[in-house]
C-alpha cells in the first residue's frame, strides 16, 4: 500500500481544480490502446508467425508445385498452376475419404460431448472413490499417446481381443468388420477427458446463487440443467465442438496406427490419404494439396463458430 | 487496506485452493435415490473406459503375450526390459521435450490470452481468427517445410524441436485460456487497478489464481500434445539418444520378434507421469474459487 501511494503522492497535494495536471492516462473508464499490451502478445506473436504461419504458407505453396518426395523434382521442383487440382477433381478415392471424414468427425463430436458433460454433470454428486476412479481412468485414456492408445484399441478390437471376448465372440474382428465404428469410438473415448475437464471447471464457474435461487423457486434438476446450466455452459459448448472437431480432423496417429487407412480405403480419412500420397505415393505436393483441402475446412468451422457464439471480435 | 486482503485471498487460492471456505452447499444434495442412480451410470461409464486398457495390464505381466486377451503367465521379465538404461533415457527425453514445450507455449500463450481478453488491441478480430485458423492446421503438412528450415539452421536436436513442439499447442492454448479468462469478471481487476496496481500484480496476483484451473487445462494440454508426438520428433531430431518414448515403442515393434509383453510395459511406464498430472489436475479443479462471494466482498 505505502509503496504504491509514493508515486501518485504529487497528484493527491493538488487542490481540486487541478485536473490539467492529472495525465490522462491515468483515466481508467476509457479501454485505449497500451503498448504494455504488444509486450504481452509479443513472445506469442514471434514464435507463431516464425515457426507456424511461415510454413503453413510453404506448405501452400507447395500444394501448386511438382516435389516428389524421391526422383528428379525432389529438388529441383517448380510452380504447376492447377495441375494437381485437376489431378484431384479427377481422383476417386478423394470424394470418398471426405465422407468418411465427415462420418468420423461428426460421431466424434457428438460422442465427446455427451459423455463428456454427463461426466462433468455426474462428478458433482458422485461418491469420492467412484469420482477420483472414474475422472482418473477418463483423463488416462485422454493422456495416454496415440501410439499406446492405438495399440491398446488395436488390441481389444482384433480378433480375440477383450470385446469380443467379453461378448463370446472370440473369434471375430470388429476391426476388420466395422473399422469405422471402431476408429470413432477409439477417438471418442481418447478425448471425453478432455472434454470432462473443460466442462468440470465450466460448472464450476456458474456462481452457485443461481442455482440456489433457482432451487428455492422448486425446479426440479431437470428444469435446472435445461434453464439454467444449459445456457450458461452453452459458450463453453460451442468452443468444445470446435476444439473436438479440429482435434479429430487433424487426428493421423491413431488411425494410422489401427488400420493404416484399410482395410481397403474404409478408414481412409483426409489426413491419413494425404499421408499416405506423400509418403507412400512419393508425391509430396499432392499430399500437401490435400493438406490444405483439410485447412480449408477446418477455417470453414472456424468461421461456423464465430458466429455461432458470437465472439467479441 | 483492500489490496492487501485481496491479494491474501489470492495467494490463499493458490496455495491452497482446497481450503477456500464455502459455506453453503455448491450443488444442492439430490435425493439418496438420484445419487445412486448417478454413481451407478458413472460407473457403467467408468468400465467402459477401462476395458480397453486391461490388455496392457494383463499383456505387461504375461511371459507370452500377444494381441488376445489371456490370463497371464505371469512374469517381471517385461518391466525389466522396459526398463533397460536405453529405454530410462527415452522416457527422461520425453520430459525435457514436454518439460520445455509446456513452458514454452503455456507462458507465451496465457500472456497474449490476457492481452487478447482484457486489453484493446488493434486488428484484435484479424488476430484472433488467425490463431483459430492455426489450431485447425494439421501437423502432417507442417512436417516438410519445417523440417527444410531446421535442417537449413542446424537444428535438427532436442530443444529446437521441444520449441516447435510447444508451438504447435499455442493456438488451441490460447483459445483455452482466452475463454476461461473472459468467464472471469472484470470487476475484481478493476478494483485492483483502482487500489493502483500494475499489470504485472494483476497478472500475478488477480488473474493468474482465477484463472488457474484454465491455465493448468491449457498447461497439461501443451504437456500431452508433445508428450504423446511421435512424427515431429522421429523427423525434427537427428540423434537416436535423444528421441523419446514413443521412438521407443516404435523401436520394440520393429525389432525382429515382436515382443508384445514389452511393449505393453513399456507403454505402461510411459503412461505414469499421467497419473502424477491428473492428481495435480484434480486438485486445481476441487479448490473451488468462490467468484461470487469476491465479487460481493
Amino acid at each position: 500500500m505505502a509503496t504504491m501511494n509514493a508515486s501518485g503522492a504529487p497528484a493527491e497535494m493538488l487542490p481540486f481544480g487541478g485536473r490539467q495536471d492529472v495525465p490522462q492516462r491515468k483515466r481508467l473508464d476509457v479501454e485505449r490502446f497500451q503498448w504494455g499490451s504488444m509486450v504481452l502478445l509479443l513472445p506469442a506473436l514471434v514464435l507463431l508467425v516464425l515457426l507456424f504461419l511461415i510454413p503453413v504458407g510453404y506448405a501452400f505453396f507447395l500444394g501448386f508445385t511438382n516435389l516428389r518426395l524421391v526422383g528428379p523434382t525432389a529438388l529441383s521442383y517448380h510452380f504447376t498452376g492447377l495441375a494437381n487440382v485437376r489431378q484431384l477433381l479427377h481422383d476417386n478415392v478423394f470424394p470418398l475419404s471426405v465422407e468418411l471424414t465427415a462420418i468420423f468427425v461428426v460421431g466424434s463430436v457428438v460422442g465427446t460431448v455427451i459423455v463428456g458433460l454427463a461426466l462433468a454433470l455426474l462428478m458433482r454428486t458422485a461418491n469420492g472413490l467412484i469420482r477420483i476412479l472414474v475422472g482418473g481412468v477418463a483423463v488416462v485414456a485422454w493422456m495416454m499417446p496415440a501410439v499406446t492408445a492405438g495399440m491398446t484399441w488395436y488390441a481389444s478390437t482384433t480378433a480375440g481381443g477383450t470385446f469380443g471376448t467379453l461378448l463370446g465372440l472370440s473369434s471375430s474382428d470388429f476391426l476388420h468388420s466395422q473399422p469405422l465404428l471402431i476408429v470413432t469410438l477409439a477417438n471418442t473415448w481418447s478425448q471425453c477427458g478432455f472434454a470432462m475437464l473443460v466442462f468440470a471447471a465450466a460448472l464450476r464457474n456458474i456462481p452457485s446463487e443461481v442455482i440456489e435461487a433457482a432451487t428455492l423457486e422448486n425446479a426440479s434438476r431437470v428444469q435446472r440443467f435445461r434453464m439454467i446450466m444449459l445456457p450458461l455452459l452453452r459458450p463453453t459448448i460451442v468452443t468444445t465442438v470446435l476444439l473436438v472437431t479440429l482435434l479429430t480432423l487433424a487426428n493421423f496417429s491413431l488411425i494410422y496406427i489401427m488400420t493404416q487407412g484399410g482395410p481397403g480405403n474404409s478408414t481412409n480419412i483426409l489426413p491419413v490419404y494425404s499421408y499416405q500420397q506423400a509418403f507412400s505415393f512419393n508425391n509430396l505436393a499432392y499430399g500437401a494439396l490435400i493438406g490444405d483441402v483439410m485447412v480449408i475446412i477446418a477455417t470453414m468451422f472456424g468461421f461456423a463458430y464465430v458466429r455461432a457464439s458470437k465472439v467479441r471480435v | 487496506m483492500t489490496d492487501l486482503a485481496l491479494s491474501n485471498r489470492s495467494v490463499a487460492g493458490l496455495v491452497e485452493p482446497a481450503r477456500v471456505p464455502d459455506s453453503a452447499p455448491r450443488v444442492p444434495a439430490p435425493s439418496r435415490w438420484g445419487r445412486w442412480t448417478g454413481n451407478l451410470i458413472l460407473s457403467v461409464i467408468g468400465v467402459a473406459f477401462a476395458l480397453p486398457m486391461l490388455w496392457l495390464l494383463l499383456a505387461s505381466l504375461d511371459s507370452h503375450a500377444s494381441w488376445s486377451i489371456e490370463l497371464p503367465n505371469f512374469t517381471l521379465a517385461n518391466f525389466q526390459a522396459a526398463t533397460a538404461s536405453d529405454k530410462l533415457q527415452s522416457l527422461w527425453n520425453s520430459f525435457v521435450l514436454s518439460g520445455v514445450a509446456t513452458i514454452v507455449s503455456t507462458t507465451a500463450s496465457a500472456l497474449a490470452a490476457y492481452a487478447l481478453s482484457r486489453r484493446r488491441i488493434p486488428w484484435k478480430g484479424p488476430i484472433l481468427l488467425i490463431v483459430l485458423f492455426l489450431s485447425g492446421v494439421p501437423m502432417s503438412i507442417l512436417i516438410v517445410p519445417v523440417y527444410q528450415m531446421f535442417a537449413q539452421e542446424n537444428w535438427l536436436s532436442i530443444m529446437p524441436a521441444a520449441i516447435f513442439l510447444g508451438v504447435t499447442a499455442m493456438p488451441f492454448e490460447i483459445w483455452l485460456i482466452k475463454n476461461f479468462m473472459d468467464a472471469i469478471p472484470i470487476d475484481l481487476e478493476e478494483a485492483a487497478r483502482i487500489e493502483r496496481a500494475n499489470t504485472w500484480q494483476i497478472l500475478t496476483r488477480v488473474v493468474g489464481p482465477l484463472a488457474l484451473p484454465g491455465i493448468g487445462a491449457g498447461a497439461i494440454y501443451a504437456f500431452v500434445n508433445a508428450w504423446g508426438s511421435f512424427i515431429v520428433p522421429l523427423v525434427l531430431i537427428s540423434d537416436p539418444n535423444q528421441q523419446p518414448g514413443p521412438i521407443a515403442i516404435y523401436g520394440f515393434i520393429g525389432a525382429a520378434n515382436v515382443r508384445y509383453g514389452d511393449i505393453a510395459a513399456f507403454s505402461l511406464l510411459y503412461a505414469l507421469p499421467v497419473f502424477l498430472l491428473y492428481a495435480i489436475m484434480s486438485r486445481l479443479f476441487t479448490g473451488g474459487f468462490t467468484l461470487g462471494g469476491a465479487i460481493k466482498g
